[in-house]
């Protein structure tokens, strides 16, 4: 591969940025997906007590205030030598629930699931909720709405605010649940149960009976064999909150399974010079470069690798889903991107049935809900976010201030194989030089699918997402520029 | 009748919680039951809750923009807000989260909804608590802006 500078400003734009290089031919030689990198965490963390980093990492990004605040709560508990109490446990998986509720809520009824029910070819004025909503019924629409506040509520009841939560304590929660929030918390869980069975039938309904969907979900186009990675419990199901790390083959079959205070020893790092996102690989497999297949050490997280790096749901309803997902895509391991969809449905039932598990025990109104903290140490801490398996890693100094801090985000991740499908989407669809204006969406499709956190700001100013489309001859001179909502 | 004014930013993220350091300085200046003032580190459709039930809505943020200078302040319409964008991929534009809202019936929703803006060229991407001197600068300007929209 001929070597590519890019400008390093432009590698700082706060939006999905891609570059697509031609060959002699006017084909696609390769495609870059830029990814913001928010930087110099590190520094800022370093003399900072440790119980504000809880606090501190939820203000990180807007998009997964809970994940980080667990992931760093959970590094604390490692830190500080302490096991949380058995109800503490149970309150930060409920919580843990609620968030996973409202994310994937929002995900598939909002970004990812206009594509489909109203069609990808739609025009992007009708390609949103707007036109999932005139599609579907007024009535579908309030009930998305209703649901997604009921994932809001249970997270504020327990974490005192629903987007940058309070009470993670190293060994434990700082507030329990009385009987009137738990009474609260079930009905919300149970209307929450049937809304998802309810848009798993949508989605058998609107995308499984259609073959051209079919079509398109299966396409060589958004197929990518990597490895998959996410957090499985003792019997090897999904987690989004505690057990170990596990890897699967382009088969399925386990490649290796970790506690994640090894994550190091498995996981590394490459740098490419147009980009300040660092790509994770598997340490024993080795990075050969944007491929996939058994040789190449990329690995995919978030809801389609969660699934393919178990073995089934803990709960019964997605454990069933999850058993017709491989029925009826051909056996695991899945490696099509845009099941990426389904996945994210299987496992909102999955957490709808885990928080009414965990609202029904009898330990879950304890007030036993903090153990003491030991001294300061090192600590490293892991939970599925609803894009990817998150760490943080603490090194703590003697009087409980943050010497050193590391973080693996989800979408470092899945960043090096969001960049192939982007490529392999491009190559699809350019072919001697001829770029089809249905481009932007097709690329787009590959990139939504993994629900991406671009670690932006929590910019609220109006519009879509921006994306910039540029597109090199083979000098590398720019031949052609698409954009949307610059 | 009933006003909130948010500042909205990321409080970690450098200038980018200008809006923040605003609304702070504000809730200095500001003691009438009829206004509240808060803060927001979210967009989309958790901002749109935080503005229901509300007669007028002032949200004070960044504002990108590719040409003019930094650090300026203006106020702008939301209904005018069409070239200006969020770079959140998981959540819709505030836009976007009134006309669902109002589609579905919600009858909360604020009649006027004016942004104070503060310019800037690039999207902050360095964590810190600090503001650079410019945009700083700009700080009491969209207090003064703000104070006047309020009695306005």
């Amino acid at each position: 591969m001929k070597t590519i500078t890019i400008d390093p400003i432009t590698r700082l734009e706060g939006h999905g940025k891609i570059s697509i290089f031609l060959d002699e031919q006017g084909d696609v030689a390769n495609a870059y997906l830029q990814i913001p990198e928010l930087r110099g965490f590190e520094r800022f963390a370093q003399g900072r007590r440790a119980e504000d980093m809880p606090q501190i990492t939820s203000r990180i990004c807007g998009v997964c205030p809970v994940a980080h605040h667990f992931a760093a709560t959970k590094a604390l508990d490692a830190a500080f030598n302490v096991e949380p109490t058995s109800t503490a446990k149970k309150l930060r998986e409920l919580m843990y629930c609620g968030y996973i509720i409202y994310d994937h809520i929002l995900h598939f009824y909002y970004l990812g699931g206009p594509d489909f029910v109203v069609g990808p070819d739609a025009p992007p004025a009708k390609r949103n909720v707007l036109g999932v909503i005139e599609k579907a019924g007024l009535e579908i629409g309030k009930e998305v709405i209703k649901h997604r506040a009921y994932g809001q509520k249970i997270t504020g009841i327990l974490g005192g605010k629903a987007t940058h939560p309070v009470c993670g304590l190293p060994g434990g929660v700082s507030k329990g649940l009385n009987k009137d929030e738990v009474k609260e918390i079930e009905k919300m869980g149970k209307s929450c149960v049937e809304f998802a069975k309810f848009s798993l039938k949508l989605f058998d309904d609107i995308v499984l009976k259609n073959k051209d969907y079919l079509d398109l979900i299966l396409s060589d186009a958004y197929t990518l064999a990597t490895y998959n990675m996410g957090l499985v419990d003792k019997n090897n199901k999904v987690n989004f909150y505690d057990g170990k790390i596990r890897v699967t083959d382009q088969k399925g079959k386990e490649h290796v399974k970790f506690d994640v205070k090894d994550y190091y020893k498995k996981i590394a790092e490459h740098v490419e010079e147009w980009s300040y996102i660092k790509f994770t690989y598997l340490k024993d497999i080795g990075w050969k470069g944007f491929k996939d297949g058994k040789d190449s050490g990329i690995y995919r997280v978030g809801p389609l690798g969660r699934l393919n790096a178990a073995e089934g749901m803990a709960t019964p309803l997605a454990d069933k889903e999850y058993k017709r997902f491989y029925e009826t895509l051909g056996g695991k391991a899945v490696n099509t991107t845009l099941a990426f969809h389904w996945a994210r449905l299987i496992e909102l039932l999955y957490a709808t049935e885990r928080a009414m598990e965990l609202i029904k025990d009898p330990e879950i109104t304890s007030t036993k809900i903090r153990n003491p903290v030991g001294e300061p140490g090192e600590g490293i801490g892991v939970v599925e976010a609803a894009r990817g398996t998150l760490i943080h890693h603490y090194k703590l100094d003697k009087n409980g201030l943050v010497d050193k801090a590391n973080l693996i985000v989800a979408t470092t991740n899945n960043a090096g194989a969001i960049n192939m499908s982007v490529r392999d989407v491009a190559k699809g669809i350019i072919k001697k030089g001829k770029v089809n204006d249905g481009l932007l969406n097709m690329v787009e499709m590959a990139f939504r699918a993994y629900d991406p956190c671009f670690a932006c700001a929590t910019h609220t100013l109006p519009g879509g997402m921006p994306l910039e489309v540029n597109i090199y001859d083979k000098n590398k001179k720019l031949y052609k520029t698409l954009r949307r909502n610059l | 009748m009933k006003t909130v004014v948010l500042g909205v930013g990321n409080p970690i993220l450098s200038d980018d919680g200008v809006g923040i350091h605003v609304a702070n300085q504000l809730k200095q200046k500001i003691n009438d039951p009829n206004i509240a003032i808060d803060e927001a580190l979210t967009g989309g459709m958790n901002l749109l809750d935080l503005l229901l039930g509300y007669d007028k809505a002032i949200i004070i943020d960044a504002v990108k923009i590719d040409d003019g200078e930094e650090g300026e302040v203006k106020r702008i319409p939301l209904s005018n807000f069409s070239t200006m964008h969020s770079c959140n991929p998981h959540d819709v534009s505030l836009t976007e989260a009134i006309q669902m809202a109002e589609k579905l019936g919600e009858t909360r929703i604020p009649k006027e909804i004016i942004i104070i803006g503060i310019t800037m060229k690039k999207l902050p991407c360095e964590f810190g608590e600090k503001l650079s001197e410019k945009i700083a600068t700009a700080v009491p300007k969209a207090v003064e802006l703000t104070l006047n929209e309020i009695k306005n």
